[in-house]
């Protein structure tokens, strides 16, 4: 049962990366500049 | 509709720090030229309804490099409703000459005089209501730094918009310009209704502007005849009409300045005098490395390692003393407990080894946590019967007896997941995948707070505009430009910015170049991996740092060196004009507010994009294919990973360089994804064989460990900023031979390190050796061969 709890957490906390990646690189930035689009006008788009 | 109103004026005067103070934004500020390439909105902080727009910084609407198209294209064909012309208070001349042609775009234009605090300290006086009356256009005095007459210059902007009565620009040209400007807009410019938008469309075609022909889709007829009112006019005036445009604007400006300006009369500023000698010609260099050296040996090797080791062996560890109270006097019961149990293991591994009792003094094995050297120790029985006694005696120190002990975050996650009795594969994939390796990513970040501290003070106090121009000078001997360098200072913090500032560089093929060098620069991602090698590989040696930034301009500078000698980059530099800023405290707020900006951005990217990267390292390296078919692997068979097997299969390219295992093969593959990856990717794959520290400095050499610096320095970089490279050249091949040069390069870089490097290492001379001596002889043909091209 703990093993599942901690699956379904990873899993959440897996899901939740990827889908703010996904929204971060609809809104122009790139996930792997840290999206820090202040500093660099949004280069990577 | 709502409002929207631009910010323009003359690179560095102040624009984006009006923006900022205006929106509430975080737009990045620098003070040199580049820093902002593309516009940017905001809305203005007292009225929604208000859109702020910063422009990069121009000097004239005749544009030259891309930056300064974005800035002229958005005035023309955006056309906001009003225009806040950013002026430098303290180089009024040079400012007003954007300003005498940004009146004559038929929008409402409100000047805002910056600085006006830095005026008003040197003494000078500047008489706005006389400005005003000469201009034709309301001029108010700021001060964007300090806060001083914002929401005046703003008001007074959204009023001139409502009231949309652009004013009619005063200046007029001399007589024959005159009548030539009446000819073009007769000829060609009738059908446009604003009769200002007329007069700044014939100046431009007097100009011959190529874009406005363009732009107005001119037949060659109507051209031909222009250019017989031009060359009249250049007959009679004796000067080529550009040049007569330019003059006319400045002697303008010469008597607006003789009505509104008094200097106060004064010799050398501190700035000057500081000046004499940061950029004296002997001593520029020698300090600017002196500076560097201390900031990268602060960052990473003392005050950055003291912070790091706390992060790394505290937070990632198994845990710390609070305030450390307790600590020094654990470390002496531990260290005296390990030192009498080395003493009894001695004694065990001696009988082992020999089948007996020692009879007298034996040797006992002890290594060197720094560098992991092992050096014997003599112990006597007496030793050891009071070693014995004591460990016998004594039970091994818990550090919570000592202070108020605060677990780490494994053993905090580690007592949890087993109280929930997790499966052993979630646990291993949590404190092995995830947990070591964005631990080991996050545990550099106070080296890299402390880097961004520094850097940001250099920045705004001046002293980086100053490397600029030192720089400069040193590059136009190679015959490269100064601007190259501007993007690189940029790239210290991220790449990706870096090579976007290359935008200021109008010749395209210096442009190309910058953008294919500047990521040999470290950026902030690049520096884990650096601090990892310096305290694994060299115990913390305190020059490996600096010594990785200074690697950083050798390359840059022999890489243009090279290139430009190629027919592809072949040409004369492109002119780098800067003005250096006053020295100026800067104020903490800013320091520390750029500083946690960068660092955000990288405790970001740990939570994200790194964290994603672990989970896949950490099942590739625990998962493979055996004999037993796909299974989750035993730590001593990691070697039949998925990882490996990929590692395998490519290491072959880095054997030369002395790190042909599978381990540094995909921690340099990973990295490409964020060059963090380094650390993460080391820290799961030696995590699993024993402590990472320890067993990465048995998998390297001293020469092989710089090799494998140097390598994933100068290679190829993150996706992100390959992503920029590739925008910016804009050109599929250009992209892939910036690439290819860059891993080229960096690959012949790290041949001769190790190669050579071992004759200075005590591995010897070997067969590599004259490799590593034939890429010195490529790198010197490269640099000294005759240039072909270039005059």
């Amino acid at each position: 049962m703990g093993t599942v709890i901690v699956v379904l957490i990873l899993a959440a906390i897996v899901a939740a990366i990827v889908r703010s990646l996904v929204k971060s690189r609809k809104r122009g930035e790139h996930p792997a500049c840290g999206g820090d689009c202040g500093h660099c006008g949004g280069g990577c788009h | 509709m709502g409002i929207r109103i631009a910010l323009a004026g003359n690179p560095n005067c102040g624009k984006t720090t009006l923006f900022n103070a205006l929106t509430g934004s975080n737009q990045f500020v620098g003070n040199w030229p580049g820093v902002t390439v593309e516009y940017k909105e905001g809305k203005y902080k007292g009225d929604k309804e208000v859109t702020i727009v910063d422009l990069p910084g121009i000097y004239s609407l005749s544009p030259y490099t891309l930056e300064e198209v974005v800035s002229r294209n958005y005035l023309i064909d955006e056309r906001p409703e009003a225009i806040i012309n950013v002026i430098d208070g303290t180089n009024l001349e040079r400012n007003l000459y954007l300003t005498t042609q940004v009146v004559e775009l038929g929008i409402p234009v409100v000047i805002a005089i910056n600085m006006m605090d830095v005026v008003e300290k040197n003494g000078d006086k500047i008489n706005t209501k006389k400005l005003s009356e000469e201009i034709g256009v309301p001029v108010i005095e700021i001060s964007a730094l300090k806060n001083r007459g914002l929401k005046e210059i703003v008001d007074v902007a959204v009023k001139a918009a409502n009231e949309a009565k652009p004013q009619s620009p005063k200046h007029r040209f001399d007589g024959s310009v005159e009548h030539a400007l009446a000819h073009i807009e007769e000829l060609c410019l009738h059908s446009i209704d604003d009769e200002n938008v007329q007069r700044w469309y014939s100046i431009k075609l007097f100009e011959r502007d190529e874009k406005i022909q363009e732009k107005l889709g001119l037949s060659a007829d109507v051209i031909n005849h222009i250019e017989n009112d031009i060359a009249s006019c250049e007959k009679e005036l004796d000067d080529d009409a550009e040049s007569i445009i330019t003059g006319e604007r400045y002697n303008y400006i010469g008597t607006i300045i003789d009505g509104c300006v008094k200097k106060a009369s004064k010799g050398m500023t501190t700035s000057d005098k500081i000046d004499r000698i940061v950029t004296n010609r002997w001593l520029a260099l020698p300090i600017f490395a002196i500076v560097m050296f201390i900031v990268y040996y602060v960052s990473v090797t003392t005050v950055g390692t003291w912070a790091t080791d706390w992060a790394n062996d505290g937070v990632f560890g198994d845990g710390w003393h609070l305030f450390a109270i307790g600590s020094a006097d654990y470390n002496d019961a531990a260290d005296e407990y390990a030192e009498k149990a080395l003493i009894v293991d001695g004694y065990d591994i001696y009988v082992e080894e020999n089948g007996s009792e020692p009879t007298g003094d034996f040797e006992y094995p002890v290594e060197d946590e720094e560098t992991a050297a092992v050096e014997y120790e003599t112990a006597s029985l007496e030793d050891y019967a009071e070693a014995k006694a004591y460990i016998d005696s004594t039970e091994e120190p818990d550090p919570a007896d000592y202070g108020v002990w605060v677990p780490g975050i494994p053993p905090i996650i580690e007592s949890g997941l087993d109280a929930i009795g997790c499966n052993d594969v979630v646990k291993g994939l949590i404190l092995d995948g995830i947990v070591a390796g964005v631990g080991a990513v996050l545990g550099f970040v106070p080296q890299i707070l402390v880097l961004f501290i520094f850097l940001a003070f250099l920045e705004a106090c001046g002293y980086m505009a100053r490397v600029a121009f030192i720089m400069d000078r040193i590059f136009r001997k190679f015959g490269l430009s100064g601007k190259s360098f501007i993007p690189m200072l940029i790239g210290t913090g991220c790449g990706i910015p870096g090579i976007m500032a290359s935008r200021t560089i109008e010749n395209d093929r210096d442009r190309k170049m910058t953008i294919m060098t500047t990521t040999f620069i470290p950026c902030g991602a690049k520096l884990p991996f650096i601090a990892m090698v310096a305290g694994a590989i060299f115990g913390g040696a305190s020059w490996v740092a600096p010594s990785a930034y200074f690697l950083g301009i050798f390359a840059i500078i022999t890489s243009g060196i090279m290139l430009k000698k190629t027919k592809m980059f072949a040409g004369d530099p492109a002119p780098f004009v800067m003005e250096l800023p006053a020295y100026h405290w800067p104020t903490l707020g800013n320091v520390l507010r750029s500083m946690w900006e960068r660092g955000w951005s990288f405790i970001k990217k740990a939570g994200t994009i790194i964290l994603l990267s672990t989970i896949v390292v950490w099942f590739t390296t625990f998962f493979g294919f055996t004999a037993d078919g796909f299974r989750m692997l035993e730590e001593e068979e990691i070697g039949m990973s998925i990882l490996a097997n990929i590692g395998k299969a490519l290491a072959w390219i880095f054997i030369p360089l002395g790190f042909g295992d599978w381990e540094a093969t995909v921690a340099s593959i990973t990295g490409l994804v964020a060059k963090e990856n380094i650390v993460g990717t080391l820290a799961i794959i030696y995590g699993a064989t024993g402590d990472v520290y320890e067993t990465m400095r048995a998998a390297f050499t001293n020469a092989s460990g710089f090799a494998f610096l140097a390598f994933n320095l100068l290679c190829a970089p993150c996706f992100a900023a390959m992503g920029a490279i590739k925008r910016e050249m804009n050109n599929t091949r250009w992209f892939w031979r910036a690439i290819g040069y860059q891993c080229g390069y960096a690959w012949v870089i790290g041949l001769i390190v190790y190669q050579c490097g071992k004759c200075f290492t005590g591995e010897g001379f070997s067969v590599g050796t004259i490799f590593g001596i034939a890429g010195i002889c490529v790198l010197l043909y490269g640099l000294f061969r005759k240039d072909k091209y270039n005059n």
